[in-house]
């Protein structure tokens, strides 16, 4: 992921997790799991509906045991592939039951699916925050780098965050990951006004995002 | 409210209804994509504000200056970075300013839009959260100018739609005044056509008021017909259709006693002697030809302008009376000619013999005293053989000398009592079914100096018809009425002679002096001799037509002579038809006068008119008259109950 295509999702980013924060409100489980066995076959929705389940057993965890479970849910369930591959274009924006459907997702689908699980269990998303960061994916120093995105978790304002992260699979506090320069981290905070539907917004007139807010609709998450 | 009121009303509150709305929707819907543009800005510039400020040094200043770069140059309202404990660290905010719309517009429409906010990170620590707000001022000024040009747009489509409408009413209403006018006129039994508009549902009404219309005429003209034909079976000798002996000596009465004009004049009788013996020596075919060109001549001997009355007494007797002749052997001797001469070209002068006999009337001489002379006179001319002609003198010579004056003397007489105003009225009551005063019906007395005997109508009016002075008689009569009518509160009537009603100017004067004074023409009551109206129909529809508007009331006098005319008067908006005397005398015991008058006050009533009865002789003709329908009465018998 260049930078530039980063810095093109990223208003792109902020209106999904909007449009999440919202779904958020009531979701219809349910729905979602008949739509995955609908669309990508009882195999497939399996996935689905083991994170279903887990999302209706573990309200009650404390947060970091919900951060652990979903880092390593969707680090297990899920494997990392480039949106070409997955999708047949770049830059495609799953929703949670598309990347569990299939099973595959780039880092975006993984900070989503991880932002949106922690959201139903409960975490407060003021602690929450999708970080893009400029990523050292080759031995220290070599110079390779490549565009990441992580999700974030800060237990206190000024504290140090936690990393949920699909290049390492444990959770890392932010001062353990060297290879990781943050460049902006963002969240629904502020943006969503309470009431407001999400089709009148005007940041869904963004058209990527008016379609993904469309499909999540369908699928029940709204 | 008049049906151009309500489509006014109407127009003016759809035009707002619609302008109001679409001003509220299309400021409502700007207002809302203002504030969606402000908010799409202020998301926007927050996320990479916020970006930016993200990837700078943390020191104070460099913040500092970064924020208010951007707070300068840009069209902010705040821009406010809060660390994540809450204190604010750099805080920009705009002094309130020209909005650019008034304030009261600002507050009607006051423009929310969400401020923009973005996560400002230093590391992996949170450094703040940015909130930034865009001034409303332009969204403002643009809503404001948007507004004043809906409000221009509504005031000049309001103003078109208006002028369009005005014009457009005008055009759709334009028939409805004519049919109002006929719907109002069909309701005072004036049955009028009119020319069908062009508007469907207005056509629609007009023909079918116009059908009625025709329908009503249809039935006025087969009503008076039928009368006509009433009046001449009852009233005429079947052969040579001439008046028969009764009819004609209840017009001699009526002559006798009427006030206002041909009260003197000559009666002459001629008679065919021996007509059974000549009926069958000649033949009847041969005889009935030789009568009915007899009654012929009588007629055409006539004067155009005198109303002479012309009867078939019995079998032999032929009778002439003549209003306004004054030399009766003269008379007596052309109507012997003439007779003489139609007997010559039918070869039988040899065997007719013509005696003819003739006396003077005047004025309230007995009917049976005329007779009298007459038929002695007659007996004489009879007892003389042949072809004598005789002439009966009056029991008594006119009493005035004055009255043998020629025509010049006449002129210069009157010219002198008019201008000194020797002239008064004398009014006869009118009253109608109830026995109330509907009116003084008024005539003229004359004087010819101060001390001379006030002389009847019928004596001086035969002069002035024949000097042409009527006119000035009858407008010098109107102002005696309307000074009258000053002094008193009865309603007044007078006599408007066919003389006057044919003189166009006089007739406009007369409208404009009662113009004047509208309240006394409301108790004026105009009438004109029937012979006069059907002489000049058109004459008389532009008297009422004059008349009528300035309020005073229109009828018809002596009528009963041409019934067969009467329907025509349907669309003129008349008030009363007077019938004539000779009709009413001993109503109570003449069937077949009866029969005529109750058709007469029918169809007088059907088409809005009163009927009223002139020269009532006795109560008991009165109340046959009320039995027949007449709304009114007037003459020797009649004094107003309670005056």
């Amino acid at each position: 992921m260049t930078r530039q295509r980063a810095q093109r999702c990223l208003a792109a980013m902020v209106a999904l997790l909007g449009a999440v924060t919202i779904c958020l409100a009531s979701p219809d489980l349910d729905r979602v799991v008949a739509l995955a066995i609908k669309r990508y076959g009882v195999h497939a929705a399996q996935n689905v509906d083991t994170w279903r389940d887990l999302v209706e057993r573990n309200r009650d965890l404390p947060e970091r045991e919900k951060l652990e479970l979903v880092n390593s849910f969707f680090n297990v369930n899920v494997d990392f592939e480039q949106d070409p591959v997955v999708w047949g274009r770049n830059d495609y924006w799953a929703t949670p039951l598309e990347t569990l459907g299939r099973g595959q997702g780039d880092c975006e689908d993984f900070s989503i699916g991880k932002y949106v699980t922690l959201g139903l269990l409960g975490v407060p998303i003021e602690r929450l925050r999708i970080t893009y960061v400029r990523a050292e994916t080759g031995l220290s120093g070599s110079g390779i780098v490549q565009a990441h995105m992580v999700l974030a978790y800060y237990p206190e304002p000024g504290a140090e965050p936690v990393i949920l992260d699909n290049l390492v699979g444990e959770l890392r506090p932010a001062s353990r990951r060297p290879d990781l320069k943050p460049v902006f981290g963002f969240n629904s905070q502020g943006l969503w006004i309470a009431g407001r539907p999400a089709s009148s917004d005007p940041t869904a007139r963004l058209s990527r995002w008016r379609d993904l807010l469309r499909r999540m609709n369908e699928e029940g998450l709204n | 409210m008049s049906l151009i009121k309500q489509l006014w009303l109407a127009i003016a509150l759809v035009m707002l209804v619609a302008f109001g709305g679409s001003f509220l929707v299309s400021s409502l819907s700007a207002k809302a994509y203002l504030e969606e543009q402000l908010l799409l800005k202020n998301l926007d510039n927050a996320t990479s504000l916020a970006a930016t400020l993200s990837q700078m040094p943390k020191d104070e200043v460099t913040i500092e200056l970064l924020i208010s770069s951007q707070f300068d140059t840009g069209h902010y309202e705040s821009i406010r970075l809060v660390n994540p404990t809450g204190k604010v660290l750099v805080e920009r905010l705009s002094d309130a300013g020209n909005i650019g719309a008034p304030a009261w517009f600002a507050r009607m429409f006051r423009i929310a839009a969400q401020p923009g906010v973005a996560q400002v990170q230093d590391g992996w620590q949170q450094y703040g959260t940015l909130t930034l707000s865009s001034h409303a001022r332009f969204a403002y000024r643009e809503l404001w100018n948007s507004t004043l040009r809906l409000l221009g747009w509504f005031v000049a489509a309001a103003l078109l739609t208006a002028i369009a409408g005005t014009v457009l009413l005008r055009f759709i209403l334009r028939p409805l005044d004519k049919v109002v006018q006929q719907a109002e006129a069909i309701g005072a039994r004036r049955f009028i056509t009119i020319e069908e508009p062009s508007t469907t549902e207005f056509q629609a009404v007009v023909r079918s008021m116009n059908a009625m219309a025709r329908r009503v005429r249809q039935m006025l003209e087969d009503e008076s017909s039928r009368l006509e034909q009433l009046r001449r079976e009852a009233h005429h000798d079947a052969v040579t259709g001439l008046l028969n002996r009764g009819h004609f000596l209840a017009r001699v009465q009526t002559a006798l006693a009427r006030e206002d004009a041909g009260a003197e004049g000559v009666l002459v009788i001629a008679r065919l002697l021996d007509l059974h013996e000549l009926n069958r020596g000649q033949g009847w075919a041969v005889m009935d030809t030789l009568i009915k060109r007899f009654a012929d001549a009588l007629r055409a001997m006539a004067p155009k302008d005198a109303e002479w009355v012309i009867g078939r007494l019995n079998g032999s007797d032929f009778a002439v009376l003549a209003p306004g002749e004054d030399d009766a052997g003269a008379l007596a001797q052309r109507v012997q000619e003439a007779l003489q001469m139609l007997a010559r070209e039918l070869d039988l002068q040899a065997v007719c013999h013509l005696p003819a006999a003739a006396t003077p009337y005047r004025h309230a001489d007995q009917l049976s005293r005329v007779l009298a002379r007459v038929d002695v006179a007659l007996a004489n001319a009879v007892a003389g053989g042949g072809d004598t002609v005789q002439v009966a003198g009056m029991e008594q010579a006119p009493a005035d000398a004055g009255k043998r004056m020629d025509l010049a003397t006449w002129r210069q007489r009157f010219d002198s009592a008019l201008t000194m105003g020797q002239v008064k009225l004398h009014s006869y009551p009118v009253v109608d079914a109830a026995g109330q005063l509907l009116h003084g019906e008024c005539v003229a007395r004359l004087r010819l100096g101060a001390d001379s005997d006030w002389l009847h109508a019928g004596e001086f009016v035969p002069w002035l018809a024949r000097l042409g002075d009527l006119a000035r008689l009858d407008e010098m009569v109107l102002d005696l009425a309307i000074a009258r009518l000053l002094n008193c509160t009865d309603n007044l009537c007078i006599n408007l002679s066919a003389q006057s009603m044919n003189d166009a100017v006089l007739m406009h004067r007369l409208a404009s002096r009662l113009g004047e004074t509208p309240e006394l023409a409301k108790r004026l009551w105009l009438e004109v001799p029937e012979y006069g109206v059907f002489q000049n129909l058109e004459n008389f529809r532009i008297l009422s037509a004059l008349l009528k508007p300035v309020g005073c009331r229109i009828g018809i006098e002596h009528v009963g002579h041409q019934v067969a005319h009467i329907g025509e008067l349907h669309d003129m908006g008349l008030d009363y038809l007077k019938i004539d005397a000779s009709f009413v005398h001993s109503i109570d015991q003449n069937q077949a006068n009866q029969v005529f008058l109750r058709g007469l006050a029918m169809i007088a009533h059907s088409i809005g008119l009163s009927a009223l009865a002139e020269g009532v002789g006795s109560e008991a003709e009165f109340r046959t008259l009320v039995e027949l329908g007449f709304d009114g009465a007037t003459g020797p018998a009649i004094t107003a109950r309670g005056s």
